[in-house]
């Protein structure tokens, strides 16, 4: 095949490039095309949460913004193909000047910023239904966004300092006992935690931290340790010991090696650990309503939930408004993180 | 083996050291992880309801609420209808949702997106993460939206547009909602462990691979999927265990319909769920220790299949 002499080679290179360009746009194609779903819904959150009017929510609002944003979209990218880096940001800044205008023509008298009342309002679900029904009443909503941040950092801080103190320990130490500890770790980080929460519940009962928030900051630290002890360890181990000989050697104490030498160097598998901690957190719904009889505290979970049971039928905007507030700090940590979540590896576990 | 120069440092300190280090994962885990699995044992046999008292200790009704001996039957009892069904449920639930999401369409994304420009794939990667980190209950919100019954569900506005009649999809096909529901979250874990397994393989064997004339279809078939044998079986195994203890986003998206009621759910709306648990503590924790052997057993079986020579690897430094 080709074997005959001749100009083809510039031929074929052409031709395989083309070809690949041909598979590339294919694929991207077909994944963007999966995406859809998974988008489609985020975007009509947002767009419900600033254009609905008290009712129900209006689409018109949404495809009229798609036929906006989707072919600037795609022009965007087909610019990004085509032209130098340099003129790349031009091209960025322009798509989205245009859509920023093309938005204010298109929409500008639909989209409006009363459905997040709720956050000056301490009494928005009251106005709307007379009265609250599903939980009872309602707190400000700013109670539950700080009651969740506690949980969530708290528990973040918690499981982020036992994991790495006891991740060091596994990765250096040597201890009797040691291998029938992983080997139970490596059990427990697959055994399905969410089974327990009867028994987690009756626990909290007799501990008396049923309906305190530091039952859920607790529970959810402990089920998630093991995973992230072998994470923390994984990192550990990818950690020289060289730098740690030096250190010792030079008249450094084991803590003192792992205060000053050793923990520099897994910061990033902390903040990994840190930031899913944070989002787990802040996101937990079972061990939450498990671990309250009636409603003690409240959290962003379960205040969204009730929002939702009460005025889903009648206010779209408030309960989409309130779902926005409330998956952004997710998010943005989410995006702020990538590079270091992507660095995790299952320590032992990865084969 | 190079040893620094010895340090002498009494076993008082090395037991101060474990305690600093691993004493408080030993009490956190030993509260509320061990002492639970002991606690649903116990609670399984009993005959506690709301009371949270423990009544006639060593019982096994909770147990014949779920079946009833039969000496017609094969194996000497037969199933009550609604554990039977709960069975039933779970294991289309689980099949379903792995084999179509879990596994497959991960794999689907980790080979499309890694044959991308990197930040290309990267982008897609970020896109089906998103529902892994957003809050179940906003992500339920979404579904609820996407599927309403009425003329404002998304889906209906769509089909609508397109001259279809609106669906109900929670009414005529629940199993379907809450198996795409929780596939579209749970493709995003096998996507990871697949990618990084993929990234892991060298760069060379791919270009030996084209030298010696294969396309994408060969290289797939014969490099990548030979590389990728333990993390499909660990996805499989992991995500069945998950997929068959998850009720979360069944139970936020459904509520406690009949007709999605596998036996993970059974066992939470029977006792905690809020505002309907009937509080059936004992009966809910029979039916979890049934889905804890299964888990045990699971977790075992992946225990084998960990890299253990690696993972138990001694500590290099020993300075006491």
């Amino acid at each position: 095949m080709g074997g005959e002499a001749g100009p083809n080679w510039n031929d074929l290179a052409t031709r395989a490039r083309r070809r690949r360009r041909l598979t590339m746009a294919l694929l991207t194609g077909f994944l963007t095309l999966v995406s859809v779903p998974i988008l489609l819904p985020y975007f009509w959150m947002v767009m419900i949460a600033f254009t609905a009017r008290s009712g129900s929510a209006e689409t018109w609002a949404l495809w009229r913004a798609l036929a906006i944003l989707v072919p600037l979209t795609l022009g965007y990218a087909v610019a990004y193909q085509i032209l130098a880096p340099r003129w790349r940001l031009i091209a960025g800044a322009g798509a989205l000047a245009l859509a920023g205008g093309l938005m204010a023509l298109f929409l500008g008298e639909a989209l409006h910023l009363s459905n997040f009342r709720f956050l000056a309002n301490p009494n928005v679900v009251e106005e709307i239904r007379g009265q609250a029904t599903a939980g009872g009443q309602f707190p400000w909503v700013w109670d539950a966004l700080l009651n969740s941040l506690i949980l969530a950092a708290s528990q973040t801080l918690i499981v982020v300092t036992v994991a790495t103190l006891a991740g060091y320990y596994l990765s250096r130490f040597a201890f009797r006992g040691r291998a029938g500890f992983l080997q139970g770790l490596l059990v427990l980080q697959a055994f399905p935690a969410v089974t327990l929460v009867i028994p987690i519940f009756l626990i909290a009962y007799w501990t008396g931290l049923l309906n305190t928030l530091v039952a859920p900051i607790l529970v959810i630290t402990a089920l998630e340790l093991p995973f992230f002890i072998f994470i923390m360890k994984g990192f550990f181990d990818a950690v020289p010991w060289d730098i740690e000989m030096s250190a010792l050697t030079d008249g450094a104490t084991r803590r003192q090696a792992f205060r000053i030498v050793v923990l520099p160097q897994v910061r990033s598998g902390m903040i990994a650990i840190g930031v899913f901690a944070f989002i787990k957190g802040w996101e937990e719904y079972v061990f939450v309503t498990g671990l309250r009889t009636g409603n003690s505290y409240w959290v962003m979970s379960t205040y969204l939930y009730y929002i939702k049971e009460d005025v889903m039928g009648v206010d779209y905007g408030l309960v989409a408004a309130v779902s926005l507030i409330y998956v952004l700090p997710s998010l943005c940590l989410y995006l702020f993180a990538q590079k270091y979540l992507t660095q995790m590896t299952l320590g032992g576990v990865k084969g | 083996m190079h040893n620094p120069r010895p340090r002498r440092r009494n076993v008082r300190s090395a037991h101060a050291d474990t305690a600093l280090f691993l004493g408080p994962a030993i009490v956190l885990l030993a509260i509320f992880f061990l002492a639970p699995i002991v606690v649903n044992f116990v609670t399984a046999f009993s005959n506690m309801e709301q009371t949270v008292r423990f009544e006639d200790f060593p019982t096994t009704r909770q147990f014949d609420k779920l079946w009833k001996p039969n000496d017609a039957a094969l194996l000497g009892f037969e199933l009550r209808s609604g554990f039977s069904r709960a069975l039933w449920l779970s294991l289309i639930y689980v099949v379903f949702t792995l084999g179509i999401f879990n596994v497959t369409f991960a794999l689907i994304l980790a080979l499309t997106t890694t044959a991308l420009p990197d930040r290309t794939g990267a982008f897609f990667r970020a896109v089906w993460l998103l529902p892994r980190m957003s809050p179940s209950v906003v992500y339920a919100l979404l579904w609820l939206w996407v599927v309403d019954s009425s003329d404002r569900g998304l889906l209906n506005q769509i089909l609508g547009a397109a001259g279809f009649d609106p669906v109900n999809l929670r009414l005529d096909h629940p199993m379907a909602v809450i198996v795409v529901a929780n596939g579209l979250i749970g493709a995003s874990l096998g996507m990871i462990i697949f990618t990084s397994a993929i990234r892991s393989i060298p760069v060379h064997l791919f270009h030996a691979a084209r030298a010696d004339g294969a396309g994408p279809l060969a290289i797939t078939r014969h490099v990548v999927l030979p590389a990728l044998r333990w993390p499909l079986s660990y996805i499989t195994i992991y995500q069945a265990l998950a997929l068959l203890v998850s009720f979360e986003y069944i139970f936020l998206i459904m509520g406690p319909a009949r007709s999605t009621m596998t036996m993970a759910m059974l066992s939470y709306t029977k006792s905690l769920a809020p505002s309907i648990g009937g509080g059936q503590y004992a009966y809910g924790a029979a039916i979890s220790m049934i889905l804890i052997v299964i888990g045990i057993v699971v977790a075992l079986l992946m225990w084998r299949l960990a890299n253990m020579k690696s993972l138990l690897q001694a500590p290099r430094i020993e300075v006491r």
